[in-house]
């Protein structure tokens, strides 16, 4: 969020009052992100980086450049005086040029070493922080103005004799270059006081200061807390979510199930009573509702497997584990030895003659036929024994019974 | 093992239990005796004859889908492919969302097609190849068998679920004076009050496919905003007439039993008659009957829609849940669903009587699903209100579902992980979203995440999330994770990527998002290609950078000269124009940036000054005295104000030919008549 109101704050920097050009760029080198933003000291390294406004509005933006003059000015003074070494440059481009110059320098504070010092004093001492502690970013930012004038003449000499010597180049308007140019090298100094004082006063205003830098004009303190607030980042409405909650990183660790209950159910659950309902056949409202379940999860498959998968449950697949007898539910139950020995089946004919003899080759091909199952095989055998018994008398006249 | 003959024989005759029988003698026999088969074989140190009994393990009886669930289980997600539904056919894997919508809506139009000429001429398709009978692959039989006036042919109808068809033969069976069962009258009144006395859609058909599209987008809103899930046919304006043919053939009823009054009282609610459902209950409770737990869920669901007041719905629930509590109904986890669902029409109220909710279902140990922790996000985490100040109920949700697999339970489960993860984006909290997004990826829990539509929210919003807080390899780091495997962006989404870049400094990637974003179709979206010029032409970048920003910038170029596939092109801007001219000078690519500017003239816009100035610079830089007097000229033609002040620029910087300076002053005289120009001139 804060990044994003930085960005937001360069962007419409022309039109906002000057306190809007402080904008902080955190950058955060951990791989493991923070809880949230309020838990700085996770953080290892910040960048406080102080543009001043361009004349020709170009947007303020951390360039790579910038970042490498941050590696190489450890202190904000050896970026004061990096910028006065760059100012001898632009002498004949005019006037113009050199500000925009001096305005695109922007002086890097690495605050690292600080920040790590102070991490270890705050970690004792962070699940406590107190909201009073925390000043209002607007108030924050008048703090920072009348330091600004209160230390308008603490620039070195150094550094208003060379912008003297730059404005003498000039080929007009001498003393308004020179006292422009050190205007904007107060601004610096100062701005860099600022910052180096609220760096060790308290992370919190840092914070405070972030969050009011979006629209220092729009809120005012002591704005009522159930007003709806608009969210600048597109998602409309947002919560009220005070700078407090979000330092509080070792939350109450409250379970959702503490407290009281609503008291209405007995809680000994006797499923005696429930049960017999639950034998009736499920009418159309009870389908549905399984449907419905069903319906919302249903997910087309992800991979080829989960396509079988799907395919077997409709029944167009061979099922796994591979079984040659799939689809002959009918038959599961059926032991082999009653396909192959049917024997026992043929009590009731003669024991020996032709009849006996046809039998047997009738049951010899049964026991073969892998197509039929035990029923038809006896049926079929059925059908001769009452064939041959209608036929008896037949039989017997010709002695083959 | 040892003896395998002699089991084999067993195996082929005995049953899988008597074979177990078998193995466990032969186990016992082992273990007393301590044979030398044993010996031999025991890889164990155990002593022979030791009285520790072998276990063995339970034959492993294999459903028929564990060996492809455990091959399903080892294939990951492939981030660079296409969904899987679109493996045939490369050709058409979807780049944009539109396009997944086209092609996934067209494969699921060509199956319904299929089946529908399958159930509409069945006598074509009797032919069953399949051995063992494949059941899924034969027509469907939509038409009634029995034709004759009777119970059965009701109760076939109604199997087949026509409405209107069963309700004609009911009528002329108790016009022909017969008298229609009790279960099959209940059976009837069932299906009247599911689809509120309507024939209800056939999935194959060709009409409903049209409602449904028609309705998809509005349907998404009403989810939502509802958080309930409707079908298509619902939407079309299905409401509870009065004395429809469910009240009718209700009143013809001799006799009525429970589930003919909770059947109507649960047709009622669904179909918003809600009023009237409360008063069919009280009319349940006169004539001496209880209601099951579906018909108290429905009328909870109802409660907040018949009373105006927070606090008067609220006792309106307890009221009704006293009465369940009174008649001996068993709640379930709908109830309490219903409950919480209700409480967040209850304003105020809701969060204190939500966390009671939650302990009542605890003290009944009913465990909660993900819709029943929807709910509660749903009430701690209003849109607009914010009365109450803060609340920890995301992180107390998360912290008692973290690491948990869901199966779903309830309808509104799918509503879950959307709405969790867009309280995430309203706290800003990433880290939460991160926890929210590795709870998804916890057993089955994937599938709770719901349709494309839910789906694509809930990545949006995540990726919104990270844009906004992530640092950039992070965010880039998802981008080649879920892009566009899981998601595809909408332009608002690469927006957020290309301010994600700018915050931190990697403009350079440019060019390559450049790339996605034309693949996602999103070059038809004048501000983002804005965006996307203005910043690549904000800064001075090093030269390689300016390099590959030149190109990508005759690629922007491309979007608008010609449409993308059809579509119309762009129209040019100022600032477009101007941010591809400075591009391609910073690259140092004066011809084609030249070309660039007579674009200006061509689409009557008209360059900045600052632009202009760069060029001069650049034609400085290489002493091209042609090109600076061909720029005053472009200047002059333009009528800019400040034509004079580049002329005068060209003389002093520029070594002019007497030809070259002839020209200009010439143009001096023609151009200008403004003072600022005289005095330009005087001055010289």
């Amino acid at each position: 969020m804060y990044r994003r109101i930085i960005l937001l704050a360069t962007r419409n920097r022309s039109g906002i009052s000057p306190i809007a050009e402080h904008s902080i760029n955190i950058t955060n080198q951990q791989e493991t992100k923070r809880t949230s933003v309020s838990t700085c000291p996770n953080r290892q390294r910040m960048h406080y980086n102080k543009g001043v406004c361009a004349p020709n509005n170009r947007p303020f933006s951390t360039s790579t450049a910038l970042s490498k003059e941050n590696e190489e000015s450890s202190a904000p003074k050896t970026g004061v005086t990096e910028a006065k070494v760059k100012e001898e440059e632009p002498r004949k481009s005019g006037k113009e040029n050199l500000l925009d110059l001096l305005s695109a320098m922007k002086v890097g504070v690495t605050t690292k070493k600080k920040f790590q010092a102070l991490k270890s004093q705050k970690s004792k001492e962070q699940p406590r922080v107190h909201p009073e502690s925390m000043e209002s970013a607007t108030s924050m930012f008048q703090k920072a103005t009348t330091e600004q004038q209160a230390q308008k003449e603490s620039l070195s000499p150094e550094l208003v004799a060379a912008a003297s010597a730059v404005a003498s180049s000039m080929p007009f308007k001498k003393s308004q270059t020179e006292s422009e140019l050190l205007q904007q090298l107060r601004k610096h100094e100062s701005d860099t006081e600022v910052h180096k004082k609220g760096e060790t006063n308290n992370i919190g205003n840092i914070i405070a200061d972030m969050k009011v830098g979006k629209h220092p004009n729009a809120r005012s303190p002591n704005r009522p807390a159930n007003q709806i607030r608009f969210d600048d980042d597109g998602r409309g409405y947002t919560h009220d979510r005070g700078v407090v909650n979000e330092f509080d990183a070792v939350r109450r660790r409250k379970s959702l199930f503490t407290g009281k209950r609503l008291n209405i159910f007995p809680s000994t659950t006797d499923t005696t009573e429930t049960e017999p309902k639950e034998v009736s056949v499920p009418s159309l409202w009870d389908i549905e509702l399984a449907g419905q379940i069903a319906a919302v999860i249903k997910h087309l498959p992800r991979n080829g497997f989960e396509e079988m998968i799907q395919w077997t449950k409709d029944g167009k697949l061979w099922q796994y584990p591979i079984n040659n007898e799939a689809g002959l539910e009918e038959e599961s139950d059926v032991p082999f030895h009653e396909h192959v020995f049917l024997d026992s089946h043929l009590e009731d004919f003669p024991k020996q003659g032709p009849v006996r003899h046809f039998m047997e080759l009738v049951i010899n091909g049964l026991s073969k036929n892998p197509y039929l199952t035990v029923k038809q095989k006896m049926e079929h055998i059925e059908w001769f024994r009452e064939y041959f018994q209608q036929k008896e008398e037949v039989l017997k006249e010709s002695e083959a019974y | 093992m040892a003896a395998p003959g002699v089991h084999a024989g067993l195996q082929l005759f005995g049953s899988t239990r008597r074979l177990l029988h078998k193995l466990d003698k032969c186990a016992v026999f082992r273990s007393y005796t301590g044979s030398c088969a044993l010996n031999q074989n025991a890889t164990t140190a155990l002593p022979a004859g030791s009285s520790e009994e072998i276990v063995l393990p339970r034959k492993k009886k294999w459903d028929k889908i564990a060996v492809l669930q455990a091959l399903a289980s080892t294939v990951n997600r492939d981030p660079t492919a296409a969904h899987y539904m679109f493996q045939d056919d490369p050709y058409l894997f979807p780049k944009t969302s539109a396009e997944f919508k086209l092609y996934s809506l067209s494969q699921e139009s060509g199956r319904n097609t299929a089946k529908y000429i399958i159930n509409t001429y069945p006598k074509y398709f009797q032919k069953d190849y399949a051995e063992p009978h494949i059941p899924c692959l034969m027509p469907e039989a939509f038409e009634p068998q029995i034709n004759d006036i009777s119970e059965d042919a009701l109760n076939e109808r109604i199997q087949l679920r026509q409405v209107k068809a069963a309700v004609d033969i009911f009528d002329q069976l108790i016009q022909g004076g017969t008298t229609v069962s009790l279960e099959t009258t209940n059976k009837l009144l069932d299906l009247l009050c599911f689809y509120g006395d309507r024939d209800p859609v056939r999935d194959d058909q060709p009409e409903h496919k049209e409602a449904d599209e028609v309705e998809a987008v509005q349907e998404d809103f009403q989810k939502r905003q509802k958080g309930r899930l409707r079908k298509a046919s619902d939407l079309i304006g299905v409401v509870w007439r009065e004395n429809n043919n469910a009240e009718r053939i209700f009143n013809l009823m001799p006799e009525k039993n429970e589930r003919s009054f909770c059947s109507l009282i649960r047709g009622m609610v669904k179909y918003g008659a809600y009023t009237k459902a409360f008063s069919m209950y009280a009319d349940l409770l006169n004539n001496r009957m209880t209601a099951d737990v579906h018909t108290f869920n429905a009328l909870l669901a109802a409660a907040p829609n018949t009373r105006e007041k927070y606090n008067e719905k609220w006792e309106l629930i307890v009221e009704t849940l006293n009465q369940m509590s009174e008649q001996k109904v068993q709640p379930n986890l709908l109830t309490f669903n219903a409950v919480l669902k209700s409480l967040r029409k209850c304003g105020s109220l809701a969060r204190t009587q939500s966390l009671q909710t939650l302990n009542e279902m605890k003290a009944l140990g009913i465990e909660p699903s993900l819709a029943t922790f929807d709910h509660l996000l749903g009430i701690f985490y209003k849109a607009a209100s914010s009365v109450r100040g803060p609340t920890d109920m995301i992180f107390e949700v998360l912290d008692e579902i973290e690491g948990k697999s869901f199966v779903a339970r309830d309808p509104d489960d799918v509503y879950f992980f959307s709405n969790a993860m867009r309280v995430c984006l309203d706290l800003k909290d990433v880290e939460l979203a991160y926890r929210l997004h590795q709870l998804l990826g916890e057993g089955e829990n994937w599938k709770l995440l719901g349709d494309a539509f839910q789906q694509s929210v809930f990545y949006g919003r995540f990726f919104n999330l990270l844009c906004m807080m992530e640092h950039i390899d992070m965010v880039m780091k998802w981008y080649k994770d879920l892009i566009p495997s899981l998601y595809y962006p909408n332009s608002q989404g690469m927006m957020d990527l290309l301010q994600a870049l700018d915050t931190d400094s990697r403009l350079d990637l440019i060019p390559q998002i450049w790339k996605d974003i034309k693949q996602l179709g999103h070059t038809n979206k004048a501000d983002l290609v804005e965006e996307v010029l203005a910043l690549m032409a904000r800064d001075k970048q090093s030269p390689e950078v300016q390099a590959s920003f030149a190109d990508c910038s005759l690629a922007v170029k491309s979007v608008y000269e010609v449409g993308d596939r059809g579509r119309t092109a762009l129209e040019w801007t100022a600032s477009a124009l101007g941010n591809i001219t400075s591009l391609l000078l910073r690259a140092g690519r004066m011809q084609e940036a030249w070309g660039i500017l007579q674009l200006f003239k061509a689409n009557n816009r008209i360059p900045g000054e600052a632009l202009l100035a760069e060029f001069l610079e650049c034609a400085k830089e290489r002493r091209d005295n042609d090109l600076a007097i061909d720029l005053v000229k472009l200047a002059a033609s333009f009528s800019l104000t400040t034509t004079a002040k580049f002329a005068s620029r060209v003389k002093e910087e520029f070594l002019l030919s007497e030809e070259q300076k002839k020209s200009l002053e010439e143009l001096d005289v023609l151009s200008s008549d403004s003072s600022d120009s005289d005095s330009d001139s005087d001055s010289e």
